[in-house]
């Protein structure tokens, strides 16, 4: 398949992304508040991403035992484990990549618990480690419905980190910047969404395996101009593949959407093999994750209380069918394949009726796989293959007359 | 004319454990069928029979299944949960759940009265419960695979492993030799177990059940187990051992057909 020249692109983005973090520095979760940080100027580094290059790169696997080895158990979320095992063993793929000695030498390390607790206890460690000052935002959990007091609670939290945050830079927060900090993270978001939709087109003309690695900027250029342009022209790309029918997956029969986290070791294969038997991975759960609608640079910080808030990974089983449901309803989607990943309880929704739920009240098939976002070890080839062939073959039989 | 000049068909299922051949004719019988361990290294076993089918039968297509279907060339591929779907609705043309309880996993299949797979789920990566499970556990209770199902009929006992793991339910069961427990006991430990394993799937309700695999196939007291835990009655699927080879050799037939009317 032709490669899309912003993917291309990417590598030089990411390349001078890289290269240019000397400045104060704060480390961010991905679904943190990296607007608040730019405004007071810091530039971010985001540990998730770290996590998933170990993965992508396949060296998580080495790293992860020596995590083990320091006490943390192999049931523990594997970003982690893979992160804090390159650090004990004193190395980077940054470096290889884009010619970092290290990762960046925080001075501030911000974690949001919205996804899950782990990065509470691995932004942590890291803060023992550099000596470096740590500040958790804490929301409300679970939720059905996000109240005014569920965000309140968050913007004042986010009001501590901006109090923080001015002492460790030793200026004062300029609230315009922030508004134009949040109007680029808005654009930016808005721009990958509309990335994301061209799959609702059939055939679709990128499937969630380009998207896995489309989404680097969303993450961790969200809130630069440089996200913006990246978006701006990538969605130009996609509307020329749109016009001319270009598809993703060759002679495109069913419609995929992957539930849970990403199999980071093995994109390239589960890409191919979906390809292989005409099914295309039209949406998903993880790269909808960084579309933050509710961002408003009128009223910034309830805004992204709200928006880092209603995330799908802190919603209640009701609001994340319902979610879900839509998307399978927008994107034509003919069935569902649930991630359950090991070592990452949260982000596994396989595991209190969800794939039944969608059955029941859809009609559209689900299957669950096992395996884990880095470690591989709890990931079977030979099983998942066998699972995913006789899932698309079940799909195409229940869609004879379309093929 | 000669019937091995008539089309032939060649299904291979390369299992986990063992590999099994059907040939089917035009008319879907079977008229040959034969297993091998499945290879390692050495292939020349592997490679003899299917040489020999194809001097006998003129075989028109070939389709593998299994683990290892796409280790050997053929014509098709497919999985081993549709083949076991369409082999077993061969003779039994219903809607149905099929129970295969192979060497490495357990499947469920919803399956079509046409031999469409509905809906399926398999056991986790643990290999608890399958064939694998039976053979190491039976062997560290220095139990005969070939007696098991006559020594645990003759068991009373109500006593199943708890271990998960296969490497702890060996040290389990050495536990329960220490204690004196009778070899039919263990027998029917064994086979508790398995069948704990298995009802713990989600098997549709209202279905008629079709038992198959190569467990099934050598252990046969296990569909009065899984009855009973079940509360409804369970068929042995004609050629249980074969379902999944038969399916491959249908799948080959139907796929030659398909060609020959483009």
């Amino acid at each position: 398949m032709p490669q899309l020249e912003s993917q291309i692109k990417l590598k030089s983005l990411l390349k001078n992304y890289f290269s240019n973090l000397n400045g104060p520095i704060a480390w961010c979760t991905s679904a943190g508040p990296a607007e608040i940080l730019r405004a007071l100027g810091f530039q971010v580094y985001f540990p998730e991403n770290h996590g998933a290059l170990l993965g992508a790169s396949r060296t998580a696997q080495r790293y992860i035992p020596k995590a083990h080895q320091f006490g943390y158990h192999s049931d523990v979320c594997s970003y982690l484990t893979a992160d804090i095992g390159a650090w004990l063993m004193g190395e980077t793929p940054l470096t290889k990549a884009y010619g970092l000695p290290a990762i960046p030498k925080p001075d501030l390390i911000v974690f949001n618990t919205n996804q899950c607790r782990e990065v509470a206890d691995w932004f942590s460690y890291f803060g023992r480690e550099f000596d470096c000052p740590v500040l958790g935002v804490y929301p409300p959990r679970h939720l059905e419905k996000v109240t005014k007091a569920d965000i309140e609670h968050v913007s004042q939290q986010f009001q501590n980190l901006i109090d923080l945050g001015e002492k460790i830079i030793g200026k004062t927060m300029d609230m315009d910047q922030l508004k134009h900090v949040l109007d680029l993270s808005k654009t930016g978001t808005q721009l990958w969404q509309n990335v994301l939709e061209t799959a609702r087109q059939h055939p679709a003309p990128l499937t969630f395996f380009d998207s896995c690695i489309l989404m680097a900027p969303i993450v961790i250029l969200r809130g630069t101009s440089e996200c913006v342009d990246f978006y701006n022209q990538l969605l130009v790309e996609l509307k020329s593949r749109l016009k001319t029918g270009f598809a993703a997956v060759p002679n495109e029969k069913v419609r995929i959407y992957w539930e849970g986290m990403p199999i980071w070791g093995r994109l390239r294969s589960l890409s191919d093999l979906f390809a292989e038997n005409g099914a295309a991975v039209v949406s998903s759960t993880y790269c909808n994750s960084w579309i933050f609608d509710d961002f408003n640079s009128r009223n910034p910080i309830d805004s992204m209380a709200s928006a880092y808030t209603k995330i799908f990974i802190n919603r209640g089983e009701n609001a994340k069918l319902a979610l879900v449901k839509k998307q399978l309803t927008d994107f034509a989607v003919d069935g569902v394949i649930f991630h359950d990943s090991k070592t990452c309880f949260n982000n596994t929704n396989s595991r209190f009726g969800l794939p039944q739920r969608v059955r029941d009240e859809m009609g559209i098939d689900t299957l669950a796989i096992d395996g884990d976002l880095n470690d591989l070890r709890f990931f079977s080839d030979g099983q998942s293959k066998t699972k995913i062939e006789t899932f698309i073959e079940q799909l195409k039989e229940k869609k004879p007359l379309l093929l | 004319m000669d019937f091995q000049k008539q089309p032939h068909y060649l299904g291979i299922d390369l299992g986990s454990s063992y590999t099994k051949f059907a040939v089917i004719n035009d008319d879907g019988d079977v008229v040959n069928s034969q297993v091998l361990p499945t290879f390692g290294r050495r292939r020349e076993r592997f490679n003899m029979a299917v040489d020999l089918m194809h001097k006998n039968y003129s075989i028109q297509k070939t389709c593998t299944s299994g683990y290892g279907r796409n280790s050997q060339k053929s014509d098709i591929q497919k999985t081993e949960i549709i083949c076991a779907s369409v082999g077993v609705s061969q003779s039994n043309p219903v809607h149905k759940c099929i129970i295969d309880i192979g060497g490495e996993d357990i499947k469920v299949i919803e399956s079509g009265s046409q031999g469409e797979v509905i809906h399926f789920h398999m056991n986790d990566k643990c290999s608890a419960g399958t064939g694998a499970f039976i053979t190491e556990i039976a062997e560290k209770a220095e139990l005969e695979i070939g007696e098991m199902s006559d020594l645990a009929q003759a068991s009373n006992a109500n006593r199943t492993i708890n271990s998960f793991c296969t490497v702890f339910a060996k040290t389990e069961i050495l536990g329960w030799i220490f204690d004196g427990v009778p070899i039919e006991d263990i027998a029917m430990g064994i086979y508790l177990s398995i069948t704990d394993r298995v009802c713990k799937l989600p098997i549709p309700h209202g279905l008629p059940i079709f038992l198959c695999g190569g467990v099934i196939t050598h252990h046969p007291f296990l569909k009065q187990l899984i009855e009973s835990k079940l509360g409804v009655e369970a068929q042995v699927a004609s050629h249980p051992l074969y379902a999944v080879a038969l399916g491959a050799a249908l799948l080959a037939r139907k796929s030659d057909s398909q060609e020959s009317r483009k």
